[in-house]
């Protein structure tokens, strides 16, 4: 029993071992018996509980579960051409989802006890295990060379002429793959790093961040959904009403992460003492305005991408997307093949979008917490005292 | 409206043990004895109080022949001084509870959490 005791051991974090190893070299102190067999079912509870096995246990499934349905949707067919990329593609952004967080575990500490901050790590996981296998589906379409002749002139117009009639060329080059990756990494990183103990990122940041970043993306998506072509956009709200949606998201595109910047620096009113105080709330303005696009790119790319996929394999959604036209075939092939196009929109939204975040949060930041000024000495070294902060002790 | 103890009665009860002889590592199970804890209490305890900084854990040098080794607790400094100040509320607490219950208005009798800790002031 002493030896399970010490192989389950192996369940606990490093620096948990030597406690429940501490309970069993206990065990011989104790009198022999009920006793005894008390003391080792102490040490079995304290295993689970400090194992958290129920919640760590459930979560590793969850994640597993949600993992493997996602890349056997993935999965390139056998008919796609460049499949060893997509295949690398699969494997990457798994391993990679699954690794991130043991790493900024070890470099940023652990989560932060916000429940925004981790409801923000598992919508980012959601999302891009999500976006995997729309983006999967969506490319497959679009890399199609359609056997028809007069399809293959609407697939000419838009990607080329090349490709074998019947078969789809599959995702992106390597190159593409390799730009993929390094935004996946990027988006999982930061959010990762941004809800981690080190980074101390306040809940109201975290908050305020997230809330703007979801109101961004919604609005985003309600102009965008079938990403930003021009055949595409706009589906539910045809010609000029969708006007005032554009404006509001373009308002919120620049103005939302300065309004969330001011707004967390204006919330943090318990700077951590170690850095003067206008460098945290700077700081905290910075994170939540890249959080605000940064959530909403993320938001925007995963539905829209989502919605193109499911458009492609159901007819309803098509033709409810086109308010119940009638389309023929190869009107409802241009719009498709369209839409799928559209979807590249999404990974420029995706790099460019919180960029903009950083640098309007930053400025907004910086304005609204000026840099104290500090006293400088007068060329007559009277010491400038006009500018002095005066000491109240 | 009252503060929330800093710490379950549990700890307290670990905090006063280890409070007895401070400078002295002492063994979980001799712990278990003197609180009358179960070891699936006793070691979390132990572990968030190793976590704050407040309890220094290490292996036993020499152990008995044919004995495994065995992991040793006692208070930091710190712990010593959060122990104490620990202790000193909960015995207010009881008292102003034992002088709510009588209706006196004054405690009738101050009450000890456990044996008084080193630099902690009796009055």
């Amino acid at each position: 029993m002493t030896a399970a005791g010490r192989g389950a051991a192996w369940l606990l974090p490093p620096g948990r071992r030597d406690w429940i190893a501490a309970v069993w070299a206990e065990t011989h102190e104790v009198r022999p018996g009920l006793p005894r067999l008390a003391w080792r079912a102490g040490g079995i509870w304290m295993l689970a509980r400090e194992a958290l096995l129920p919640r760590r246990l459930v979560k590793a499934a969850l994640f597993a579960a949600a993992a493997a349905a996602a890349a056997w949707a993935a999965w390139p067919q056998p008919a796609v051409g460049h499949a060893a990329v997509s295949q690398f593609h699969v494997i990457a952004t798994v391993l990679l989802l699954a690794g991130l967080p043991l790493l900024a575990r070890r470099f940023f500490g652990p989560a932060t006890a916000s429940r925004t901050g981790r409801s923000l790590r598992v919508f980012c996981c959601a999302a891009v295990l999500a976006f995997m296998p729309a983006l999967a589906v969506v490319e497959a379409f679009a890399n199609l060379t359609p056997a028809q002749p007069a399809y293959r002139r609407i697939f000419a117009d838009l990607q080329g002429s090349g490709g074998v009639p019947g078969q789809s060329s599959g995702g992106p080059p390597w190159a593409g793959e390799i730009v993929f990756l390094l935004l996946t990494v990027g988006y999982v990183g930061v959010i990762l790093f941004l809800t981690s103990r080190r980074a101390q990122v306040t809940r109201s940041t975290l908050a305020i961040g997230t809330g703007a970043g979801l109101l961004f993306g919604a609005v985003m998506y309600a102009v965008a959904p079938l990403g930003l072509g021009k055949d595409a956009t706009d589906p539910w709200l045809p010609g000029s009403a969708v006007d005032p949606l554009v404006v509001l998201a373009w308002i919120l595109l620049f103005g939302g992460p300065a309004a969330a910047a001011l707004l967390a620096s204006r919330r943090c009113r318990r700077p951590d003492g170690t850095r003067p105080p206008y460098t945290v709330r700077i700081g905290q303005g910075i994170a939540a305005g890249v959080l605000a696009n940064g959530t909403g790119a993320l938001v925007v790319s995963a539905l829209g991408t989502g919605t193109t996929a499911l458009m492609l394999k159901s007819e309803w959604l098509l033709h409810w997307l086109n308010h119940g036209q009638q389309l023929t075939a190869v009107a409802a092939y241009r719009y498709e093949i369209h839409a799928g196009a559209g979807v590249n929109a999404y990974p420029a939204m995706l790099i460019f979008f919180p960029v903009i975040g950083l640098f309007m949060s930053a400025a907004a930041a910086a304005f609204t917490n000026p840099a104290p000024r500090q006293p400088y000495p007068r060329p007559d070294g009277d010491g400038g005292t006009e500018n002095r902060i005066p000491v109240l002790s | 409206m009252t503060s929330r103890p800093e710490f379950s009665a549990q700890t307290l009860s670990v905090l006063a043990a280890l409070c007895e002889q401070p400078s002295q590592w002492q063994h979980g199970y001799a712990l278990a004895k003197q609180t009358g804890l179960k070891s699936g209490t006793l070691y979390p305890v132990l572990i968030r109080l190793a976590d704050r900084g407040l309890v220094e854990a290490c292996w036993q040098d020499e152990p008995t022949p044919g004995r495994p080794r065995r992991h040793l607790y006692r208070l930091t400094a710190a712990g010593l001084a959060s122990a104490t100040g620990a202790l000193a509320s909960a015995a207010e607490r009881a008292a102003e509870q034992a002088s709510a219950r009588t209706g006196t208005g004054k405690p009738r009798a101050r009450v000890r959490p456990g044996p008084a800790a080193p630099g902690a002031a009796a009055g």
